[in-house]
């Protein structure tokens, strides 16, 4: 659905791991890595709420639009929100987390972002 | 309101008189409400306007502060990208030779950006209103207030719209 990227995959990110020697590191550094972790980590939930305005059809629609999901998943995703008032629609690194969020709520669904 | 494919990736929307006159007046609402300050509006229209990035105990960190900023910041921005829009729509339908039926060919992105659109309007009508979900099963008819039964109305024909353009998507095994 979302390809992740992954951490020494991009020059940019790389020089940070490659040029450090052992012994050598300092603290920001070490921040600099845990933020790189945090940033990779696909640890961010976004939640669709129920409302009751949306249409299911249109919910479907934008699930397969924004999210690329089939017709299928998307909706199981929508009776989900329906029938129990929410529904988990990705996990995602929080970067593209908050752009998926951006994205839902400019369809006008009720979109929020969760550390899973 | 009809809506048909005219090659892959282009459709053709055409609207009644009375459905073009009614949709150049929901643009025009919706029109002046991208252009409001957030910061004035109502609070359930100010929530919408400016989002909550997350809810279950997380929101308010510090390190989603900056991630709300970020949302505060696109809704923003989004509103004034679809105030040109509909100044577009408006504009197309000032220059329209025919405006019954009035027709306009979009691609689909444009389609999609105007389903939002309208989406945009049922969600703010519904908010100003207070519209709840047994509002929406009810029979508008038995409503007795004017301004609630014309809100729900205005809803419904919009949904149609947006159901006309988009088709029917849920799976049905």
């Amino acid at each position: 659905m979302l390809t992740p990227i992954r951490p020494g995959t991009e020059t940019g990110n790389v020089a940070i791991f490659t040029m450090a020697k052992p012994g050598t590191q300092t603290t920001p550094d070490i921040d600099v890595e845990e933020k790189l972790k945090e940033a990779f980590a696909r640890g961010w939930s976004v939640i669709v709420w129920n409302d009751p305005v949306n249409l299911m059809d249109y919910v479907v629609y934008v699930f397969k639009t924004v999210l690329k999901m089939n017709e299928k998943d998307a909706s199981r995703h929508m009776w989900e929100v329906h029938q129990k008032g929410k529904s988990v629609v990705a996990r995602e690194t929080r970067e593209r987390s908050e752009l998926i969020v951006h994205r839902l709520r400019g369809f006008g669904l009720n979109a929020t972002l969760e550390q899973a | 309101m009809i809506c048909e494919p005219i090659e892959p990736g282009r459709w053709r929307l055409s609207f009644t008189g009375p459905e073009a006159g009614f949709l150049i007046q929901v643009l025009a609402r919706l029109g002046k409400n991208y252009q409001e300050n957030a910061a004035r509006m109502p609070p359930a229209l100010r929530a919408y306007w400016q989002g909550t990035i997350s809810r279950g105990g997380v929101a308010g960190k510090d390190d989603l502060k900056e991630a709300q900023e970020v949302l505060t910041e696109a809704r923003a921005e989004l509103r004034a990208e679809r105030l040109a829009l509909v100044e577009n729509w408006m504009r197309e339908f000032e220059l329209a030779e025919e405006r019954d039926p009035w027709k306009v060919e979009i691609s689909g992105t444009e389609r999609d950006e105007f389903a939002a659109m309208l989406n945009d309007r049922r969600m703010l009508v519904a908010l100003e209103l207070g519209i709840t979900e047994e509002d929406m099963e009810a029979d508008p008819g038995r409503i007795s207030n004017e301004a609630r039964r014309a809100g729900i109305l205005e809803i419904d024909v919009l949904g149609h719209f947006i159901l006309v353009m988009l088709g029917p998507q849920i799976y049905r095994p």
